[in-house]
């Protein structure tokens, strides 16, 4: 591999933003989470209803994209919710 | 047992008969996942799980576990101040409500993690004939899920 594509490719890799996931649980209400959605990503009622069906059909959501320090704060948030999520990388 | 809110915006749980009042007061040591790994877990899950991120792990159990634990015990102390002597009614005030909201959640998760509650279990109707302590633990779930339904929709 040349130098110019090892550069690109780490360049890629440290500007690819990460995902903040909520995971599907069977205790959760759903009521519980989409209040949550509201709280914690300011999102209208409309679209934390749209996640949380998102969650329950497909067992997850990807509720938040970008940088891992701002990431890292949401997922601490969700947890302190007691709702299971984690950070993956895009 | 009946749900009403008063003139402050208190919700006040009144008619609590019977075993209710006992259900009422088992939140807080429900809530308490004691040594039991499944509902530590539960309760305290990772924050990442890809491979090469065992650093991250570690930091956040060091720093955000431990403040994550006193957001828990902080909600469920003001809980159980609401609880200290409810008799046949209970008040919670509209700024205990996301404190409720939270234990009645610890006592959820940690019963469902405690007693491996799965979706199916969750379907079934809810049974009044408690005969050990799973229908018991899913009686509590259904319950406090009750709760916190009427706590979301006087929000």
């Amino acid at each position: 591999m040349t130098e110019t594509a090892t550069e690109t490719l780490t360049r890629t890799a440290v500007d690819l933003p990460w995902n903040v996931v909520v995971h599907n649980d069977p205790i959760n209400l759903m009521s519980y989470v989409t209040l949550v959605f509201k709280r914690v990503f300011g999102y209208s009622t409309e679209k934390a209803t749209q996640h949380m069906l998102e969650v329950h059909h497909k067992g997850r959501s990807i509720l938040w994209s970008g940088a891992r320090e701002r990431a890292e704060l949401y997922i601490q948030q969700l947890h302190g919710h007691l709702l299971l999520a984690t950070l993956e990388r895009e | 047992m009946e749900i009403s809110r008063n003139e402050d915006g208190a919700f006040v749980l009144s008619r609590i008969e019977g075993h209710l009042g006992d259900f009422l007061r088992a939140i807080i040591a429900s809530a308490d996942p004691r040594d039991d790994q499944a509902a530590l877990r539960r309760l305290f899950p990772e924050p990442v799980t890809a491979p090469g991120e065992e650093e991250a792990r570690a930091e956040w159990k060091e720093y955000v576990r431990p403040e994550l634990a006193e957001l828990f015990n902080e909600a469920a102390l003001v809980v159980g101040r609401d609880l200290e002597g409810m008799e046949e009614r209970l008040v919670i005030p509209p700024s205990h409500v996301d404190a409720w909201l939270n234990t009645l959640n610890q006592a959820r998760l940690v019963l469902a993690a405690r007693f491996e509650v799965s979706d199916e279990d969750m379907e079934k109707p809810i049974s009044t004939v408690l005969e050990n302590e799973r229908d018991i633990a899913l009686f509590q779930i259904h319950l406090y899920g009750f709760l916190q339904e009427c706590l979301i929709r006087g929000e």
